[in-house]
């Protein structure tokens, strides 16, 4: 069954990343720009699939192109169309140089990413690392964690909030405006709501969460006069940043406007808990998990939920009697569960619900579809729920699309009631007319009357008009 | 759930042994194409790189096959001792790839400095290396058990999909260790693990082209050996999953012969006891093994 | 002849189920069992035959500790594994490697007693694959054969092969060998016998008999049969699903072979499981058998190939004259041949790949048991496991059974590398190569 989100692994390898088809969509010179940086070109060598990344690997270490034939001739006559979806990718990514014929590397690529996997070279792209601090005791990957987490989670709290008038702590007003600008919430009474879009996205994996948002992010940086290159630059070698270490914005070297980035960039990532500063002017920072793993598919939140030793990965039990028992005190958790399970009792370290049809109703009134639903169950199930098979109870599976289903029994169609027929024959003659042009979506012999599409009226009608004429 | 997104494991064995690089790297008249032992790190480092850099997830492990005694050179999973730690200051690298190289060429470096004049001629411990490689994997196969640490790394166990080994061997066939290196094979073939075998100096090996046959890896006698690296990565990178679209090659025949117990020399025609099937290679009254 | 009454074969008193000695202890064994033995017969009443257990107690057989972990329980398991094996003999053992087996199932109608669950007829057939599976693993050289018996006949299921996936194919169908009437213990080894009487004398030959029936049909004395085998050095071992019969256990004391009693799904397996290693060749015996002064050394010539691949141009092969590019190159005539092991049909050489010996070899070499680190009062230079560079635990364990090493290092008496307990069980269960001094 087609799901709209995949787990965060599955869409590691079956589908492209997110951020590849906004890359396509950019012009060569601005790719070509980007890939002067070995740091990017490493990124995003980690974004394609396994299948492009051992072509440009095949092709990194040669000289000269070579003929595409001789490349096509490993590729087993199954793996063929995987092969040439690979191949256009990579050219619509100018990462192979336009040519039908020859197979090469666009230069700038092979030459940053030779630099990439040997080292060397001054580019400084990999982040420069900050000389020992002695006024202050290095912040811990603890710290560093406990950080991301509370900024991420403000962000989503906030979001889940919004929508029961209950109060939470705000985000800054750059991270609202961006949420407004992604569509995910909107302000049609004056104050912030979270729209249907909004609750979708809160049932996506933290990792494909992070990048929508980093993807509008890109989108904005044009406006806001921002150098595109620099922005991805600058994310992609905070993605190859090491975990826990200080790095120095001294030496990311480069013209005014580039400084200039950097610093908003320094200010907006603070905000949205992908790196840490001491103090907003304080000249080094420390990349945080959210970040360091921006190109990996573990997962890019210390999974545990606050300081509570709970399961690391899944926390839901679901029965068959649509009984939920979620095993968190997480408030940010709670809420999302609280989009679509009825929620009866808390514990300390326990949330026990159930799945009604009214909340499940209330949840496809917001936007959410079952589909969703049913991937957060499963990305989020209990260990003890993974012995199953299925994972999830068949029966709650099907109710939950079922109760979907039911959203949908109506279905509207434009088009005209033909009645009052004089006679059988007519009816019947009228009818058959129709049924030719195959426009007939309701009929009823008894009543003598028909219901035809909208597309079909004008033929019926001329039909119609030259029998009673003819008949005049 | 594909398993592709967990990452995939590659052990390396690198045959280190000092006679043999040292003739690999003779000019002209030996060689038509000579390969000393920092060339062939170089390269080695790359493709050690290339495997790093393919996903965050990828785990490696380097073993080095010394003469005689044999040592874990580097392992994802496990902490850079403090003496090893990559110059930190360098914003021109991917500190993983820092870690892998210091660590690997660190350790070669102070093992061969350190091995005795006399030894240098002794036969690399390839099969000890092959078993450590073994045991690594099955470590990490091995369902979860008492053992937290791996967790606490970030390393979750039992999650090692397709592991595979790559022996890079510059040495010829030690016919003593034709037993070993076949239990190797089964082990490998219980663990699913996949055996890759790079002959880079040297004749054919007969037991490790069983060994990549047998386990379904593949086999390359390096023939051109200036362009190493594009050998490694074409044939060698690519996880299982990958090889069912873009073949690699294989090797051409798969030699069955075996050694005899008696003089250890490699043969095709052999006596085996009808017993214990220890093989000779001459007829004997009287099974030596099983008597 | 009229089936024997059971009664009269059924020796009362025996305790069937502690008679194979030296059982291993195995983690998976049911709950009762340990009790059991040292309780004796009268008073093992506590759910350990099937048919007084409903249900199975998984849990009995695991202890917690006063923490409440398993963590005990797993490593008394493995500590009673290393134990057994510092009990086995260090010395090379004569193995019999060359084994020709036939599988004697029972297919009368006492088998769809649901005594062992779905019946005993469908886990026999279960248990029967992955005993034939396992069998090939640890005897590429041997050969299974299949007989029924039923409706007082022995019937020839699957004939003699050296190919599991022969000998799978042959009980694959269910409904081929649906069970009816009474069973023949003399027909069947008479039917069995005959199949292996030409082959040569330094393979073994060995009858397994998976008896759910208390009763027998034979048409003459069984006796005379029994006598036969003893002659042609047969091996009968039986694995009972009832109880045991006095003329079981006859056969399998008389001709040197296995006999036991299932008692519950688990035991069933255990019991026929343990007939896969191969039989420790007892010098007495064999030398009795062969008569002759030189009782070893049956030399046999054979032939390594050379595997072509997949890819070469096609050539007729000799097996099959068929034209194919696979195939492998018989060493000394250079005929080709489709599959090994065989006889090349050119010059009649065994042609065998060197992997198919290796297999066995760890029998004939096994790794010398390690020996547990006693206390840390001897630091050795290294901190991490010898073979999997797991690091040491820095504190002891306290309270370790004996075997165990409180410090969690074992060391090879070879090399003196120090190695930790999974890897430990690792290379003498697996491997069977010490990683430290590669022997």
């Amino acid at each position: 069954m087609p799901s709209l989100h995949p787990n965060p692994s599955a869409e590691h390898v079956n589908s492209p990343h997110s951020l590849l088809p906004f890359l396509q969509s950019q012009s060569q010179t601005t790719l070509t720009r980007l890939y002067q940086r070995p740091s990017s070109c490493l990124s995003i060598f980690r974004l394609l699939v396994p299948l492009q990344q051992q072509i440009v690997m095949n092709l990194l270490w040669l000289e000269s192109a070579i003929a595409s034939s001789t490349m096509a001739a490993w590729v087993v006559r199954e793996g063929k169309k995987d092969y040439d979806t690979a191949l256009s990718t990579l050219f619509r990514l100018h990462i192979l140089s336009t040519s039908p014929i020859k197979l090469a590397l666009n230069p700038t690529f092979k030459t940053s990413f030779r630099q990439a996997l040997t080292g060397g070279g001054t580019t400084g792209s990999f982040g420069v690392p900050a000389p020992k601090d002695d006024k202050h005791p290095p912040m811990g990957i603890d710290g560093l964690d406990g950080y991301a987490l509370e900024r991420w989670e403000t962000i989503l709290h906030y979001m889940v909030s919004s929508g029961t008038g209950q109060n939470s702590m705000r985000p800054s007003k750059d991270v609202l405006y961006l949420l407004q600008r992604s569509g995910l919430m909107a302000s049609p009474h004056g104050s912030l709501q979270i729209t249907s879009a909004g609750f979708q996205f809160l049932l996506h994996s933290p990792h494909a969460q992070l990048w929508d948002l980093l993807l509008q992010y890109l989108r904005m940086a044009e406006e806001r006069g921002m150098d595109l290159v620099e922005v991805l630059s600058f994310l992609f070698m905070l993605s190859t940043m090491e975990l826990g270490r200080e790095y120095s914005t001294e030496g990311m070297n480069g013209t005014q406007t580039a400084a200039l980035t950097q610093k908003a960039m320094l200010n907006d990532l603070r905000d949205y808990g992908l790196l840490w500063q001491r103090k907003p002017s304080s000249r080094r920072f420390y990349p945080t998990r959210l970040a360091t793993t921006l190109t990996s598919s573990s997962p890019p939140l210390p999974t545990s939920t606050g300081p509570s030793s709970g399961p690391k990965e899944g926390f839901i039990v679901l029965e068959t009697n649509y009984r939920i028992y979620a095993y968190t005190d997480n408030p940010l958790q709670t809420a999302v569960l609280n989009l679509f399970v009825a929620l009866k009792y808390r514990f300390p370290n326990l949330v026990v619900g159930s799945i009604t049809r009214d909340s499940v109703k209330k949840a496809l009134g917001n936007g959410i579809s079952a589909e969703q639903i049913i991937s957060y169950l499963i990305a989020h199930a209990h260990p003890q729920m993974r012995k199953n098979n299925p994972l999830l109870p068949v029966t709650v599976q099907d109710q939950i699309r079922l109760w979907e289903l039911e959203k949908n029994r109506l279905k509207s169609q434009e088009g005209y009631l033909y009645t009052a027929f004089t006679s059988p024959a007519d009816y019947e003659l009228v009818l058959n007319y129709a049924k030719q042009l195959d426009v007939v979506v309701w009929e009823n012999a008894a009543k003598r009357c028909f219901f035809g599409s909208l597309d079909g009226h004008a033929n019926i009608k001329g039909f119609i008009e030259r029998r009673t004429g003819g008949n005049a | 759930m594909d398993d592709d997104s967990k990452g995939s494991h590659l052990s390396v064995v690198v045959d280190l042994s000092p006679l043999y690089w040292a003739r690999s790297a003779l000019p002209a008249p030996e060689n038509e194409f000579p390969l000393t032992l920092a060339a062939f790190l170089a390269q080695l480092l790359a493709f050690l790189n290339a495997h790093v850099a393919c996903a965050h997830e990828n785990t490696l492990a380097v073993f080095g096959a010394f003469p005689g005694k044999s040592i874990l050179l580097y392992a994802s999973s496990a902490p850079i001792p403090d003496g090893l730690a990559p110059d930190t200051n360098s914003a021109n690298a991917y500190p993983p790839f820092n870690a892998v190289d210091a660590a690997v060429v660190q350790r070669i470096t102070a093992e061969l400095d350190a091995l005795p004049e006399q030894d240098e001629e002794a036969p690399s411990a390839l099969v000890g290396a092959l078993a450590k490689a073994l045991c690594y994997v099955n470590r990490f196969t091995l369902p979860p058990s008492a053992n937290s640490k791996a967790q606490a790394n970030g390393f979750h166990p039992g999650v090692l999909p397709d592991p595979r080994i790559l022996v890079l061997s510059v040495s010829p066939d030690l016919a003593t260790s034709y037993i070993p290196v076949m239990n190797a094979i089964f082990s490998a073939q219980k663990l699913k693990a996949t055996i890759d075998v790079c002959q880079i100096y040297g004749p054919n090996t007969v037991f490790l082209q069983q060994a990549a046959h047998l386990t379904g890896g593949s086999y390359i006698f390096l023939e051109r050996r200036d362009a190493l690296l594009q050998y490694l990565i074409m044939s060698f990178l690519p996880p299982p999953a990958i090889r069912r679209t873009l073949s690699v090659p294989t090797q051409e025949q798969v030699d069955f012969r075996a050694a005899c117990f008696c003089h250890k020399r490699i043969i095709d025609i052999g006596f085996v006891c009808s017993v214990c099937l220890s093989i000779f290679c001459a007829p004997l009254p009287v099974c030596t093994t099983c008597r | 002849m009229p089936p024997r009454r059971d009664a009269e074969y059924m020796d009362v008193d025996s305790d069937s189920d502690v008679s194979i000695g030296g059982r291993k202890g195995k983690g998976k064994e049911k709950a009762g069992e340990k009790r059991r033995k040292d309780k004796g017969k009268g008073k093992a009443t506590e759910a350990a035959y099937t048919w007084e257990a409903s249900y199975t107690r998984s849990w009995d057989t695991v202890q917690e500790d006063e923490a409440g972990s398993l963590q005990g329980a797993v490593e008394d398991w493995m500590a009673r594994g290393r134990r057994r094996r510092l009990l086995a003999p260090a010395a090379p053992v004569r193995r019999t490697i060359i084994r020709h087996l036939v599988l004697l199932l029972d297919l009368s109608t006492s088998m769809l007693d649901r005594d062992m669950r779905p019946t005993r007829f469908d886990l026999m057939l279960q248990y029967a694959r992955e005993f034939i599976v396992e069998w090939f693993d640890q005897n590429p050289l041997g050969q299974i054969g299949v007989v029924g018996m039923r409706a007082g006949i022995g019937e020839r299921v699957g004939e003699m092969s050296g190919n599991p996936q022969d000998v799978l194919k042959a009980i694959a169908d269910r409904h081929k060998l649906e069970p009816t009437g009474e069973p023949s213990l003399q027909n069947s080894i008479e039917l069995a016998r005959s199949s292996m009487n030409h082959l040569p004398t330094h393979s073994s030959r060995e009858i397994l008999i998976i008896f759910g029936s208390l009763t027998t049909c034979d048409p003459h004395n069984i006796h005379d049969t029994l006598d036969a085998c003893v002659a042609n050095k047969i091996r009968i071992s039986v694995v009972a699903l009832a109880a045991e019969m006095k003329i079981c256990r006859e056969l399998c004391d008389k001709t040197g072979g296995q006999f036991g009693v299932a008692m519950n799904e688990g035991h069933f397996k255990d019991l026929l499981f343990e007939l896969i290693p191969p039989p420790a060749q007892r010098a007495l015996s064999r030398a009795a058998g062969a008569g002759a002064a030189n009782p070893a050394a049956d030399l046999m010539m054979m032939g390594f190939p050379t595997r072509l691949p997949d890819a070469s141009p096609p050539s007729l092969c000799v097996c099959h004259s068929e034209l194919r590019s696979e195939g492998f190159l018989c060493p000394r005539c250079l005929a080709k041949v489709c599959d090994v092991p065989t006889d090349c049909d050119i010059c009649d050489l065994m042609v065998v790949s060197s992997p198919h010996l290796a297999r066995s070899y760890h029998h004939l070499f096994p790794v010398k048991p390690y020996t547990a680190v006693a206390s840390m009062a001897d630091p050795s230079s290294s901190n991490g496991c010898h073979g999997c560079a797991r690091v040491f635990p820095i504190a002891g364990l306290s309270g370790v059974s004996e075997g165990m090493s409180p410090v969690g290092r074992y060391r090879c008496p070879e090399c003196f590398g120090e190695f930790c307990s999974d890897c430990d069980v690792f290379v003498h269960d697996v491997l069977h190569c010490c990683p430290g001094c590669g022997k």
